[in-house]
């Protein structure tokens, strides 16, 4: 199997971008290339990633293929969470038809859509849209409380986790909802929206994208001292939420499963530096990084109180912020890697994280946790 | 690069304009049960599964989440693809790059749309939203102005100027797209998965109204529902799994332009009948295929044509004959299914659109002509050795290819 | 008990009251051709790399992949490079006047603009033909300046 790394990234997250999604990709895609020292000629293929309900129009990407420079280009759109995006074109890459491959993923969930009603549109249309019982934030706040009582943990414990993941935002420049010292009892007395879910547990609406660049072994050394290699791929697609015990999640053990396979991992929470989850909703992170085998099954209160989580411990979880920070529909994914590449060359600030050489990134689609992906990249060659 | 063969292919039992029979979920099981059934194989055969289709048109935000189960992906890697028109081929495509980079060894493609649920007339309409450049163009109400006047209906109005385009350079007669929509309807009465199957002659068409001259009605596709599935598999698959007999992926290509145009409305670089991605895209496939002279080498054609003066003019846009031979390759009777050049022996688009798999019928259909597994009349007689198949779409402006063969790629 | 399990579907009819969206645009270009329309002049912008004459214009050059902002003035007359005749409204029905629109390509621009073409049989127009807009007689600054184009006769 051929060598695939990724050897750049470069993102925007705001509440309100101010700008037309075209020329929010153009700017970003024209600073991109300029900093790789590439043209969109140095491009083999092109893997959009957006949704006709997120743009507000059929065919999302019909406008999206000028301003990321696909035009007379291969091109191809993904519509998923941006891990999915960043699978496909790195197996575009593994087919030997293509060297490079440009990412590209986005939404303006601050400005122009509204996220939850979204969500709505992904229900069974003959059921759960008719009844109109469910969406997203309430959905979530059923698996929380799922979690919660199969595992004695409490309400503080999600405070605690927004409060960390809000408090690394506020670190992380391209996050635009950190809060600075803000402790877990400012959580708690944030609005609750659906009991036990309150307004500082959830992701915050989001304008944004993200561009990944990526390249077969020997382009890649071409482009960068620096490459980060992606080491393995897997992503799973559950049940449609009625039969499944939703207090875990199987996709995202099993994805990982796949994922540590291929890249040789077998034990993942000391080979693994850090993580990078989508956890839309602070109760997510412990199902999720208990399903990737980073700690044990509902250890989400041990895990806050020892802050065997945080950024200086010896699994930090989303040092960026996570989905807390920001959370752009599509691009909230391909931020997470684009997050695992800035800390794995180094680059990541105020949020970086010492001696880190391999990490994983997570994204999901779906109300409680439908369908997972996962990547796992290291500076590691291998 | 692995070698990827598609092994079998499922349709749903029929497709036609209201499936009230089944709902969604329903109609897709079918299709995917129709693959299994004629492959042999179950779903625990399957590694993978590649989704697609028009989200908009039924008003179903990321569909296979409630899919899950009824396109047997539960618990699977699922991907979902969505280009537009391109839908079926890129969703097939998808599959083919899952198991030529060696990740997943079976990949089940599949791809529908139920139009009778939804407004598709809404939903291509909100394609141009909300880009201002576009929308003035289609002579949408912006700034307060009326826009200048935009002819015909729809995406007819649209396609009628490439028509007149096409016959402009051409040299072809409107005819000859006549004559086109003739014989792809007459094809179509032999195929049972075909949408319009009425025996039709070049003077029924005619009766047709003119809607936006060059293009009368009886030029135009259906709206339809249907579903189509492909499974794939890698040369060991192909050995452990089938008898041999399946279509070899060969060559694949793909190409972008801007909006609106593909050539067509604002930025038209080209005019509106040139299609420059399709030669793009159809260049990379020949070449990966190792096909030098495509008018000898390809054996048959099946096209993405919503309109019928589109299979005269990808014809030549796609290199399987010279600039204006396509309507003397008509009148010559090359085009039928057993002249020289069989092209959409299934009736094509133009007679079967659920959009989503339009475009992965057409290769699907060449995988069954190489394979002889043709059910119904439409089985072209001459022994077919590489095919072409097409899909297009995007605001004019995507093109997708396919090669398939009946040997694999010589590494 | 049990309860005897059949094929059941049935079709039921819902409405998808699809979200609002406050869509954002770049209305740059149409704003320059709009603003200039109210002189009875056709501006677009040209990409200094490439040359193209966009119109109206985008902010940035599709082939060349920079920023574009070079305002040239474009003629009011031009050549029809495709263009389809009406004869149906959007339903299918037979319409009494036949409508001509044509794509066409100013003078001076790259891109091509479609509008309606009168004072000529149908049967009589052709590609390649040579056409002039004619303004309407206070043009307000709006696309529908342009009332129609004629064919040039000479």
């Amino acid at each position: 199997m051929r060598k695939v790394a990724i050897v750049g990234q470069k993102q925007i997250n705001a509440a309100d971008v101010g700008k037309s999604r075209e020329r929010m990709l153009f700017e970003l895609c024209r600073d991109f290339y300029k900093e790789m020292g590439i043209t969109r000629h140095d491009i083999d293929t092109f893997v959009l990633c957006s949704n006709d309900f997120y743009s507000g129009h059929t065919i999302s990407n019909v406008f999206e293929d000028c301003p990321v420079g696909a035009y007379m280009k291969d091109e191809t759109k993904v519509e998923a969470d941006g891990v999915m995006a960043a699978t496909y074109a790195f197996i575009r890459i593994l087919s030997g038809l293509y060297d490079t491959a440009v990412v590209v993923a986005s939404s303006q969930g601050g400005s122009v859509m509204r996220p939850y009603l979204q969500m709505d549109y992904s229900l069974n249309p003959t059921y759960d849209r008719q009844v109109d019982l469910l969406n997203e934030v309430n959905a979530a706040a059923l698996q929380a409380r799922a979690y919660m009582d199969e595992f004695g943990v409490s309400e503080e414990v999600l405070d605690k986790i927004a409060a960390r993941n809000l408090r690394n935002a506020a670190r992380n420049p391209y996050a635009f909802n950190g809060k600075t010292d803000v402790t877990p009892a400012d959580v708690a007395n944030s609005d609750v929206l659906y009991e036990p879910i309150k307004a500082m547990h959830c992701y915050p609406f989001t304008d944004g994208a993200c561009v990944l660049l990526l390249a077969a072994e020997d382009r890649a050394k071409e482009l960068t001292d620096a490459p980060v290699w992606i080491k393995g791929v897997g992503d799973l697609l559950e049940t449609y939420y009625p039969e499944r015990d939703v207090s875990r999640s199987k996709s995202v053990k099993s994805s990982a499963e796949r994922a540590y396979k291929m890249a040789g991992i077998s034990d993942p929470a000391s080979e693994l530096d850090l993580v990078e989850v989508s956890a839309k909703f602070s109760y997510q992170e412990p199902i999720i990084c208990e399903a990737l085998g980073l700690f044990p099954e509902g250890s989400a209160g041990d895990v806050a109180d020892r802050g065997l989580a945080d950024m200086d411990s010896a699994m930090p979880v989303s040092p960026s912020g996570g989905a807390l920070g920001a959370y752009a529909f599509c691009a909230g994914g391909l931020v997470r890697i684009a997050e695992c590449y800035r800390q794995l060359t180094g680059g990541a600030g105020d949020t970086q994280v010492a001696d880190a050489h391999t990490a994983l990134a997570h994204g999901q689609d779906g109300l409680f946790l439908q369908h997972n992906a996962v990547m796992v990249v290291s500076t590691e060659e291998g | 690069m692995r070698n990827v063969a598609i092994i079998g292919v499922g349709y749903t039992p029929v497709f036609v304009s209201k499936r009230k029979d089944v709902n969604i979920v329903e109609m897709m099981s079918e299709s995917v049960d129709a693959a299994f059934r004629n492959t042999g194989l179950t779903p625990d055969d399957i590694d993978a599964v590649t989704f697609g289709n028009m989200q908009t048109f039924e008003g179903l935000n990321l569909p296979h989440l409630w899919a899950s189960e009824h396109i047997r992906a539960l618990d699977k890697p699922v991907l979902r693809v969505s280009t537009g028109g391109t839908v079926g081929m890129s969703v097939l495509q998808a599959a083919y790059y899952y198991v030529a980079s060696g990740v997943y060894d079976v990949v089940m493609a599949t791809s529908w749309e139920k139009q009778s649920e939804g407004d598709s007339q809404v939903g291509l309409a909100g394609i141009v939203l909300p880009e201002a450049i576009a929308m003035v163009q289609h002579g949408m109400d912006l700034f307060g102005i009326k826009g200048l006047g935009f002819g015909g209906g729809g995406s007819t109005g649209a396609a009628s100027y490439q028509a007149m385009s096409y016959l402009h350079h051409s040299g072809a007669s409107p005819e000859h797209i006549d004559k086109m929509a003739a014989l792809e309807r007459s094809n179509a009465v032999l195929n049972p998965y075909a949408h319009l199957r009425k025996k039709t002659t070049v003077e029924d068409i005619q009766a047709t109204q003119m809607v936006a001259y060059p293009l009368r009605f009886g030029h135009t596709c259906p709206t339809t529902d249907g579903a189509t599935t492909c499974i794939v598999a890698s040369e060991d698959m192909v050995k452990k799994l089938t008898d041999g007999n399946v279509a070899w992926i060969t060559g694949v290509g793909y190409a972008a332009s801007d909006p609106c145009t593909a050539n067509f409305l604002e930025g038209q670089i080209t005019d509106p009948a040139e299609q420059m991605p399709a030669k793009i895209a159809v260049e990379k496939a020949y070449k990966q295929a190792g096909i030098k002279d495509p008018c000898k080498e390809i054996d048959m054609c099946e096209l993405y044509n919503g309109f019928a003066h589109q299979s005269l003019m990808w014809l030549e846009k796609l290199g399987v004959c010279k600039e204006g031979e396509a309507h003397q390759m008509l009148d010559a009777g090359a085009l039928e299914i057993d002249g020289e050049m069989p092209t959409n022996a299934s009736g094509g688009v133009f007679s079967t659109n659920a959009i989503g798999s339009s475009a992965m019928n057409r290769p699907a259909e060449c995988a069954l002509q190489i394979m002889r597994k043709i059910e119904g009349e439409h089985q072209i007689p001459k022994k077919i050795r590489k095919a072409l198949s097409h899909g297009w779409g995007g605001l004019f402006q995507y093109v997708a290819v396919m090669i398939l063969a009946d040997e694999p790629a010589k590494s | 008990m049990t309860f005897e399990m059949g094929p059941e579907t049935r079709q039921v009819e819902a409405m998808w009251d699809v979200s609002t969206y406050n869509y954002r645009m770049d209305g740059t270009g149409i704003r320059l051709l709009t603003e200039g329309m109210k002189e009875k002049k056709l501006r677009g912008i040209r990409c200094g790399e490439c040359g193209m004459v966009y119109m109206p214009g985008p902010s940035y050059c599709r082939k060349c992949f920079v920023d574009i902002d070079e305002v040239v003035e474009v003629k009011d007359t031009g050549t029809v490079m495709s263009y389809c005749v009406t004869m149906a409204d959007v339903r299918g029905n037979p319409i009494e006047e036949f409508r001509i629109s044509a794509m066409i390509q100013f003078d001076g621009a790259d891109t091509w603009f479609v509008g309606t073409v009168t004072g000529v049989e149908w049967q009589d127009f052709k590609v390649g033909m040579r056409v002039k807009a004619v303004w309407v007689d206070e043009p307000a600054g709006s696309l529908s300046d342009i009332d129609r184009f004629e064919v040039i006769t000479d």
